[in-house]
């Protein structure tokens, strides 16, 4: 991955997708089930793509038992008698020859291929993109050869099929989809409505099958690969496995140590190796787990090794059952990840859920003993009569058939059955070691002062900036310090400055494909756990496997590395072979290269001759004569080493490292190998602050927990906007991209890194080196009273780092605006062009083979005006009058200002103060019909350039009454912003969204805005696909909101190679001209337009330079509520101080626009039009500095339109059974007094269901919509996703049925009433994310409903009989009842509003988060007015619903009054309001 | 930090004016500990910080106002005298309106901080808690001649034994500090600070010579042998002349001469001359710090009436604003727009008035070119003339001698590192930049001092 080339950037991808499985429980088999899975399948094609031919799709299909009847049939048609004993492989042969490959492999094997046969196929069924790429599909017939075959027949099918695919790997087209005597895969590159047609044999009533799992795929890009279809051999998966780098070099470690009971150590090496190349996360997941079953793994301990449910932090959980997972870990590590996963061996069938439940997995068992899952309800029209249960599967929760017994298998009884398998506590007691035991916390060591402390300072680059910005406040406050305003200085590469190895690497993060997770709200699924000791063979269980030692953070104190060294130190009494430790110093002086070659050799060769299992790499011997090698290329380097050397199995790496200072540095090392890290220099440091402020023991011992403890905090945090929940999972995954490092560093020291701009070499990181070890030893004599360097990485300081926005930059932008003099532009301009090598675009000079054309011949500025945006920025983070200055400037010059989500007043919206672009971001703050659809533009926000991945907080003395009002909050109460959409947690998640958005207002555009990295060119064809109109790419350069320090330097890369990446990505997969790119990122004068065109960007948005046209002075203080010039404020007194104006900001878009005619009639091109993607207008600068980099990915250009040539990216759906009702209602609107009722039947295939009526309404009356019942509308039978999104008063919805995930998301009024026949707490109800965002509006439901109901709830009412996990998260206001058990995790960021939880069994209280809530009981004399508000809640719920819950509460009032707890944040000021919600 | 809604910029305390005038010692009070930290405390900590951009020394502002908030006067003491030489002679004499606290985000609406006050704090408060200031002796063989002890001479000598070279310095009177003793009125600069500095120096290794004038009592070729390298920080005294007719008449005086006669009589020394003005009425002619420092001086050596002509305005002024309040307060009358023409004389050749003429400024704008409005001469009455017109350069005979190169203000001319076109001998200060604030002479003193450490030691 280090040299990816462009192109496997640009052609790699991301999938998600429908799934399921339908099987007789009995294990009879049938046509029926075989017509039913095709059925469901079919019932999901929303959740799937559609390739540009508008018929290839991504590829669907089905795993079927094996159809004996109907194969035996076939050969038999052929002459060919089949035994009893057969198997068939399914096979996409690309050439003739391989089926001779095939059989002498399959005879090697002792297996007799008796039969081949060709698949009869239809291919009229396909595209042309899908038919151009048509494997010949055969299927091969195959028998054991002798009886030892017989025994072993499915292990020598294994290992047939292993030997085959290696012979034939060089052949990208050759795949065998199965290969199986118990099961069978079709599946291609066809829509599943034309799968039937495709694969004739499905047609056959002689085809029956006992189960079926089935797929439908949702791939980023467009390029057919028929083999990338699910299900794989044993399983299909809904999801993405984040943790998949560290997974798939993990399980190239772990193959060191197999030992098989089914095959020799020689037939083990043939299989090798496990995982294919070139495969998707799911197929290499797939590759782990077959191996494993095929092994003889238990089939349920294999899932749940894989993927376990979350066990470390999870309070209450069974211990004989944690025993398990614990033992488990120490062989495996989850493939972590939204993951819904159906999985079969042919005897048991089972789905399961990632640990977070990220993704939807609903189940129906019938009376005619069919269980059926999905990721939707409705996909089979079952009667609800037949429906024995309803229900869906919550966080890290497995069900399972057992085919053999026809007997279903819930959580509870794999749990039961697996934890008592093996006396794994027993097990756990006797081997493994756990290190807190030892320590005795009283006493802990604050031996932390070290020798020549500043001279280390010095060398590893403690300034006292990072003293005083990054480490004293860790200190003081347990976590990381929070900056604002973004990062502008340049990437480490291009600095004058030393920066350490690690400042080279940027954070990976999850946009689209994947959800990152809330380290804070969500950390019971989080942990560091981490552990020492050899992997065993992972295919036994033995107590053996069990000898670790564990901790619970790899960041260690000195206790806990002293007593991790005492184990593995001979001359120490409790001395363990399998822990022996060696050191080595990384220390060198000169030959940096050779000098880590032989250091590597060295470990290794003590690893195999002297036994050390526990390496620790020691830079403390910094001398005159020595200098310390980067640990983060030791480590790196190391890894890859050791595990050529098929040693990595056996050790861990511990670093003793000066080079850590905050949690990125920590990310680094671990996530390029490293087991666990000593910072000695931090402690050192921190214990001479303490010290040298006359703290005693007892402070020392606090701050070096403090900042143990706020790097641990940063881990989870790096961790989670990746979404992977545990160190173990994060470990050996290099999450980084390396900018400006060479792809011979980067392939040698960094697997897994990305390597972009390939630049510095070794030679150049050693001369840095020098110079930095020069400062640090030298005795020159610079006598310093303060010795250390002052640093300006953070701020501005003279002469030390490059900040682009210096004093001399926001003086002249402020002179130029305020005088609107051509000179100062001119002034600042000069300044900013002039800045030589510090941004990717200065490495880019202009030139044109056309000469010069008169300006006046170029259009006018009023053209480019229509592109330019100012970036979001929301009423809340900035002032109103900043808000409002720079929405009239922009609509006054025919631009586009971005309200940024927190609502705008529906004031504005009808004047020239209403921003055209309204954004959607994670909290839905003031998302409701009226203001979605007073937008030109709808604005997802998926990540933010200042800190991708993560959420954010308005504390709540910044949310004045305005600020509430708008955001349909309390005021005073803090807001959180979650880091994932909960209704985003895969591409097809984005695409429902952007149909909903999509309904409510049919004339915006919608746009998607990403964050630049690697990889986001795949994401953004993703996005094209998901029906968006326009991409943003922002640059790490950009964002103005408040932000972690570490997140603002080390997250998201410069805008240049993103937007370079997603042009071409879109290009390549001839999506380019269905979408407009828009880039921001720091973009200051024309010249930066200009090259954003170049590089393919249509459109230009200004954030941070917007604000500083306003006044802003680059404080960087905006977290603190205190812009003192009323910027970032809600102050009054800051906000007087206010001197932005609208002509401030137009003054400088003219200049900026005149500046880009200019430079345009300079290349001889009249427009923007005629550049953009015109890369060859850009040549590299030709300079011995700019000679040192690889500029070519950036200036890389494929084939293909450069601009978006659609009026607007159509959804596939057109939605025309809402556009009915509309017109069926349009006199009800017009005309609010002719009420009507409309009745209809619904299905699963109708989403979004009352968006395009609300938006209608919304129209024309705005958020108020109509009076109560104007439209009351009757549905029966299961409603699609998004039922009642942004629901607007004066609507009644009724549905007699069920509904599926997102029901009332974002409602702002109106009624949404659901009651099936099958009722009550038993009976799943309604999907996931119900009421996300909601602002109001009733929602009564007659039954349970999935995770994260009433998540971040403003103002609904609403009553359910039981939910998921993680209900009322983040609420800040409304009023939720239920009636029934909740999941673990209620209430978990809930800052407002009410819940009253029924709990009958009083088990409740472990299943809340008590951080910021708080429960208490009604049933006493003061909370008679609450108790009244409950029961008039209850009547309601009956009368509309019957609920029977309802009624025996209600008949037994007194009584069951005790039952319910009320549960409400502890900081809520405002007095509880009976009526919130009403 | 960042408290600046609830706590206003508040000055030292002043002495009441009436006590004030009657002698020259300081007149403001300093901060104690508790105003210094709440002032401290009210600093933004900018992601610009414009005061030290604004700071000519670059010093670590923010940095130190965070220690002074926090307590941590040891660490704001070591940072404070890092970059800066004598930051408690530099917290009473830079004009800070203009630079730091003129830069400061909060001086437009919120009112600055008050800087030069902390700094001066910050190392009062060291000296008297004790801190020192590491000097590690001399561990080299090196040495420096340094010529002039004013700013840049001292600031050149404390960088220069900070690093553990040798200095010796000659200076041409009989005490130390050139312009910081006698150009800088003691109500500003008390001289004991001064002092106190060139203690400090001698105990970390200085070799000071006084009444030492190189060119007279020291042979320049001497030193040149003598030395490794030779610094010029001989400044520029040379006062600028009117040009005008009878400038040279008795009681006409200029600046430095005024103010070096008030303050070799603070000072005792046997030869003085002093220039009696009690009960006389003085004019200043001049609008920058000197000439406030010279209208101040008259009204504590009893001036019976004190008047400032000024040919612009209070706002083109080009000293700190501080100062002239502080004349204001002190008595002192202001006559803008206001340049003389002639001075009148009685027959004994003293000065008897002025002729004064009324400008006015081209395009409005304060610092924009002059014209006199022709007829508005008006003679008014004096006693003693104090022209103020600020400095130039007499070059010593070594300086030609050497063929030292000279700019056509007879400024040294020197490269980047200071050094001066006769090799090994380096030049910093207002002989190089012509008359300057103080803080750009310590400026030039620390960069020359780091310039030579790097060509001595390497």
């Amino acid at each position: 991955m280090a040299l990816m080339t462009n192109m496997e950037l640009l052609t790699g991808y991301r999938d998600n997708c429908g799934f399921g499985a339908l099987a007789n429980i009995k294990n009879i088999p049938s046509h029926n089930i075989v017509e039913d899975a095709i059925k469901s399948l079919e019932r999901m094609m929303h959740r799937g793509a559609i390739a540009a031919d508008g018929k290839s799709g991504d590829g669907s299909g089905l795993l079927f038992s094996l159809p004996v009847e109907f194969l035996k049939n076939e050969a038999k048609e052929a002459n060919v008698d089949l035994p009893e004993l057969f198997a068939v492989a399914m096979v996409f042969f690309s050439k003739e020859e391989q089926v001779e490959v095939f059989k002498s492999l399959c005879e090697q094997n002792d297996l007799n291929v008796v039969f081949v046969r060709k698949v009869p196929l239809d291919t009229k069924a396909l595209g042309s993109l899908a038919l151009g790429k048509l494997p010949d599909i055969k299927q091969v017939y195959v028998v054991p050869n002798s009886l030892i075959a017989t025994k072993k027949f499915d292990a020598m099918l294994y290992l047939a099929r292993k030997e085959i695919e290696k012979a034939l790997s060089a052949d990208d087209e050759f795949y065998i989809t199965s290969f199986s005597s118990k099961v069978i895969v079709y599946k291609g590159l066809v829509m599943p409505t034309h799968i039937k047609e495709f694969y004739k044999d499905l047609n056959s009533k002689k085809f029956k099958a006992s189960f079926a799992l089935f797929h439908q795929r949702f791939s980023t890009n467009t390029l057919p690969k028929w083999r990338l279809a699910q299900p794989f051999r044993t399983l299909a998966h809904n999801g993405e496995i984040n943790s998949i780098s560290a997974n798939r070099y993990n399980a190239i470690a772990k193959c060191e140590s197999l030992l098989s009971e089914v095959y020799t150590q020689e037939e083990l090496r043939r299989i090798m190796p496990l995982l294919q190349a070139n495969n998707s996360d799911s197929a290499s997941l797939d590759n782990m787990l077959e191996f494993l079953l095929i092994n003889g793994f238990d089939f349920f301990k294999a899932v749940r090794a894989l993927i376990p449910a979350p066990w470390q932090n999870a309070p209450h959980l069974d211990a004989k059952l944690r025993a398990f997972y614990e033992y488990t870990s120490a062989c495996f590590e989850a493939w972590d990840g939204p993951a819904a996963v159906t999985v079969t061996n042919g005897r048991y069938i089972g789905c399961i859920l990632d640990r977070n439940g990220l993704r939807p997995s609903k189940y129906i068992i019938t009376k005619d003993d069919r269980i059926l899952i999905a990721s939707e309800y409705g996909v089979l029209d079952i009667d609800e009569s037949q429906i024995i249960e309803r229900g869906r599967l919550q966080s890290g929760q497995m069900i399972g058939v057992d085919l053999k017994f026809g007997k279903v298998l819930k959580n509870d009884d794999i749990n039961e059955y697996i934890k008592s398998s093996k006396p794994y506590s027993e097990w756990l007691t006797k081997h493994m070691v756990h290190i807190q035991e030892f320590v005795d916390s009283a006493k802990e060591s604050v031996d932390y002062a070290i020798q020549n402390l500043v001279q280390k300072q010095l060398y590893f680059n403690y300034t006292y900036e990072l003293i005083d910005m990054v480490i004293r406040p860790s200190i003081e406050d347990g976590k990381e310090n929070t900056g604002s305003m973004g990062d502008d200085t340049p990437v480490a590469a291009f600095s004058k400055e030393f920066r350490p190895i690690c400042d080279f690497f940027k954070q990976k993060f999850a946009q689209v494909t994947n959800p990152p997770i809330d380290p804070l709200r969500e950390k019971i699924v989080m942990s560091l756990n981490t552990g020492f000791g050899e992997t065993h063979n992972i295919l036994t269980e033995t107590g053996e496997n069990a000898k670790r030692i564990k901790t619970h953070s790899p960041i260690l104190t000195k206790d806990k590395l002293e007593i991790l060294l005492s184990f593995g130190d001979s001359k120490s009494a409790q001395y363990e072979a399998c822990y022996k430790n060696g050191f080595f110093s990384t220390g060198f002086s000169s030959e940096l290269e050779s000098s880590l070659e032989e250091l590597c050799v060295k470990v290794v060769q003590t690893v195999k001759k002297d036994g050390v299992r526990i390496i620790i790499l020691d830079d403390r011997n910094l001398a005159t004569d020595e200098k310390a090698m980067p640990m983060a290329m030791v480590v790196g380097r190391l890894n890859k080493v050791l595990l050529e050397n098929g040693v990595r199995h056996l050790v861990s790496t511990l670093c003793i490292t000066g080079e850590v200072y905050d949690s990125h540095s920590s990310a680094v090392l671990l996530g390029f190998g490293a087991q666990a890290i000593f910072p000695y220099l931090l402690y050192a440091t921190t214990y001479d602050i303490v010290e040298s402020k006359g703290g005693d023991e007892h402070d020392i011992r606090a701050a070096i927990k403090n900042v143990q403890h706020s790097i641990d905090l940063g881990l989870q945090k790096i961790l989670s906007k990746m979404g992977i929940a545990t160190i173990a999972s994060y470990r050996n995954s290099g999450l980084f991209d390396a900018i400006g490092l060479s792809g011979n560093i980067v392939d040698k020291c960094f697997v897994g890194a990305h390597a972009m701009v390939s630049g510095l070499d070794f030679a150049d990181i050693e001369a840095k080196l020098n110079i930095q070890h020069k400062k640090a030893v030298s005795k020159d004599g610079s006598n310093k009273i303060f010795p250390l360097e002052i640093g300006g990485f953070y701020k501005y300081s003279y002469e030390k780092e490059f900040h682009d926005y210096s004093p001399a930059v926001v003086y002249a932008m402020q002179k130029m605006v305020e005088t609107n003099n051509k000179e100062d532009y001119e002034h600042f301009k000069n300044l900013v062009n002039g800045r030589d090598g510090k941004m990717i675009r200065d490495f880019l000079t202009l030139k044109s083979s056309q000469k010069p054309i008169a300006i006046e011949q170029v259009e006018p500025k009023e053209k480019i005006f229509k592109r330019f945006a100012t970036a979001a920025m929301s009423l809340g983070s900035i002032s109103p009058e900043a808000h409002e200055a720079l929405a009239k400037a922009m609509n006054t010059i025919g631009g586009m200002s971005n309200s940024g989500e927190g609502g705008e007043s529906p004031e504005r919206l009808k004047t020239d103060c209403n921003s055209k672009i309204k954004q959607v971001a994670s909290g839905r703050f003031g998302v409701t019909p009226g203001y979605l659809r007073s937008a030109v533009e709808i604005q997802i926000k998926l990540a933010q350039g200042a800190k991708p991945g993560e959420g954010g907080q308005l504390p709540g003395h910044k949310v004045t009454p305005l600020i509430a009002k708008l955001r349909f909050t309390v005021p005073g109460v803090t807001l959180i912003s979650p880091p994932p959409h909960h209704d985003i947690y895969s591409i097809e998640d984005l695409a429902q969204l952007i149909f909903d958005l999509k309904q409510v207002n049919p004339t915006a555009k919608i746009s998607v805005k990403l964050v630049s990295t690697a990889g986001v060119g795949t994401i953004a064809a993703g996005v094209a696909k998901a029906y968006a109109d326009k991409i943003i790419i922002s640059g790490s350069e950009g964002g103005t909101g408040a932000a972690p320090l570490t997140s603002i330097k080390f997250a998201g890369n410069p805008w240049e190679l993103g937007l370079s990446e997603a042009h071409n990505a879109l290009k390549v997969n001839h999506l380019r001209d269905f979408v407009s790119l828009e880039t921001d990122g720091g973009l200051k004068t024309g010249l930066d337009v200009v090259k954003a065109a170049i590089l393919g960007a249509e459109s230009y948005a200004f954030g941070t330079g917007a604000l500083v046209l306003l006044g802003c002075k680059i404080l960087r203080v905006c977290h603190l509520n205190k812009c003192t010039e009323g910027i970032a404020t809600q102050e009054e007194a800051l906000r007087d101080n206010f001197h932005g104006t609208a002509e401030k900001v137009i003054n400088y878009m003219t200049f900026i626009a005149e500046d880009i005619r200019e430079i345009l009639a300079s290349l001889g091109y009249k427009s923007l039009d005629e550049i953009i993607g015109k890369t060859e207008l850009l040549a590299t600068l030709d300079n011995e500095f700019a000679k040192k980099f690889d500029f070519s990915s950036v200036l890389f250009s494929v084939d293909g339109p450069n601009k978006c040539a659609k009026p607007s990216n159509e959804p596939f759906d057109k939605n025309e059974f809402e556009k009915e009702i509309v017109e069926e209602a349009i006199g009800a609107i017009r005309n609010p007094a002719n009420k009507i009722v409309i009745e209809r039947d619904i299905t699963n295939l109708n989403r979004s269901f009352g968006a395009r009526l609300s938006g209608e309404i919304a129209k024309i009356y705005g958020d108020d919509g109509l009076a109560e019942d104007t439209i009351k509308i009757k549905l029966r039978g299961i409603a699609g996703q998004s039922l009642g999104v942004f629901l607007i008063n004066g609507i009644s919805i009724y549905l007699s049925g069920y509904a599926n995930d997102y029901v009332c998301k974002g409602m702002h009024g109106g009624k949404v009433v659901i009651s099936p026949k099958l009722k009550g707490e038993e009976f799943a109800a309604a999907g996931n994310t119900c009421l996300y965002g909601a602002t109001g509006g009733e929602l009564f439901i007659n039954g349970s409903v999935g995770e994260r109901f009433a998540v971040r709830n403003s103002g609904a009412l609403s009553v359910v009989e039981g939910t998921g996990d993680h209900a009322c998260e983040y609420m800040t206001r409304g009023t939720v009842v239920i009636l029934g058990k909740t999941g673990i995790n209620f209430g978990a960021g809930m800052t407002g509003g009410i819940a009253f939880v029924y709990d009958k069994d009083k088990e409740f209280i472990d299943r809340l988060n008590g951080e910021l809530v708080l429960a208490k009981r009604i049933d006493t004399d003061e909370s008679d007015e609450v108790m009244q508000h409950l029961k008039k809640i209850l009547k309601k719920h009956y009368t509309e619903t019957k609920s029977d819950k309802a009624l025996s509460i209600l008949n037994n009032f007194r009584e069951e009054i005790r039952y319910f707890w009320l549960v409400m944040p502890k900081a809520m000021k405002a007095p509880l309001n009976p009526r919130e919600g009403n | 930090m960042q408290s600046f809604l609830k706590n206003d910029r508040v000055e030292p305390k002043k002495k009441n004016v009436l006590q004030r005038i009657k002698n020259f010692e300081e007149i403001y009070e300093g901060f104690d500990e508790h105003s210094a930290r709440a002032q401290a405390d009210r600093c933004v900590q900018c992601g610009i910080p414009y005061c030290h951009n604004g700071c000519p020394l670059d010093n670590y502002i923010p940095q130190w106002l965070k220690l002074v908030s926090g307590k941590d006067f040891k660490l704001a003491f070591k940072m404070s005298n890092e970059s800066s030489p004598f930051p408690e002679i530099m917290g009473r004499v830079c004009p800070q309106d203009k630079l730091c606290e003129g830069a400061c985000t909060l001086n437009s609406a919120f009112g600055a901080i008050t800087i030069g006050s902390i700094e001066t704090f910050i190392t009062e408060e060291g000296f008297k808690n004790g801190f020192n200031l590491g000097f590690q002796g001399i561990r080299t063989d090196k040495k420096v001649a340094v010529v002039g002890s004013g700013p840049a001479g001292l600031s050149v000598a404390t960088f220069l034994l900070r690093a553990g070279i040798g200095v010796d310095m000659y200076e041409k009177e009989a005490f130390a500090g050139g312009l910081l003793t006698w150009g800088i009125p003691g109500f500003k600069l008390n001289k004991e600070t001064v002092f106190k500095r060139v203690e400090i120096l001698k105990n970390a290794g200085l070799e000071l010579y006084l009444n030492s004038e190189v060119g007279k009592e020291i042979d320049f070729g001497e030193l040149r042998k003598k030395y490794d390298a030779i610094f010029l920080g001989i400044g520029a005294r040379r006062s600028n002349r009117a040009n005008i007719v009878g400038e040279d008449s008795k009681n006409v005086y200029q600046a430095m001469d005024f103010l070096g006669a008030a303050q070799k009589k603070e000072l005792k020394l046997d030869r003085i001359e002093p220039i009696d003005v009690q009960d006389k009425i003085v004019a200043v002619i001049g609008g920058g710090d000197t000439a406030m420092d010279c209208v101040r001086t008259a009204v504590r050596e009893g001036a019976k009436k004190v008047i400032c002509y000024y040919r612009r305005d209070a706002d083109g002024m080009p000293g700190s604003k501080k100062e002239y309040k502080n004349a204001i307060e002190e008595g002192v009358e202001f006559s803008f727009f206001t340049a003389p023409k002639e001075i009148l004389t009685d027959s004994n050749g003293r000065a008897r008035s002025v002729v004064m003429q009324k400008t006015k400024l081209e395009n409005q704008n304060s610092r924009g070119k002059i014209v006199i409005v022709e007829g508005s001469e008006e003679e008014i009455k004096i006693d003693i003339v104090v022209f103020a017109l600020g400095f130039g350069m007499d070059l010593p005979a070594f300086v030609t001698a050497e063929k030292i190169k000279t700019d056509e203000w007879n400024q040294i001319v020197v490269d980047k590192n200071y050094e001066t076109t006769l090799g090994g001998v380096y030049a910093g200060g207002d002989c190089f930049r012509g008359a300057n604030l103080v803080v750009n002479a310590a400026l030039d003193g620390r960069e020359a001092a780091k310039a030579i450490a790097m060509k001595l030691l390497g």
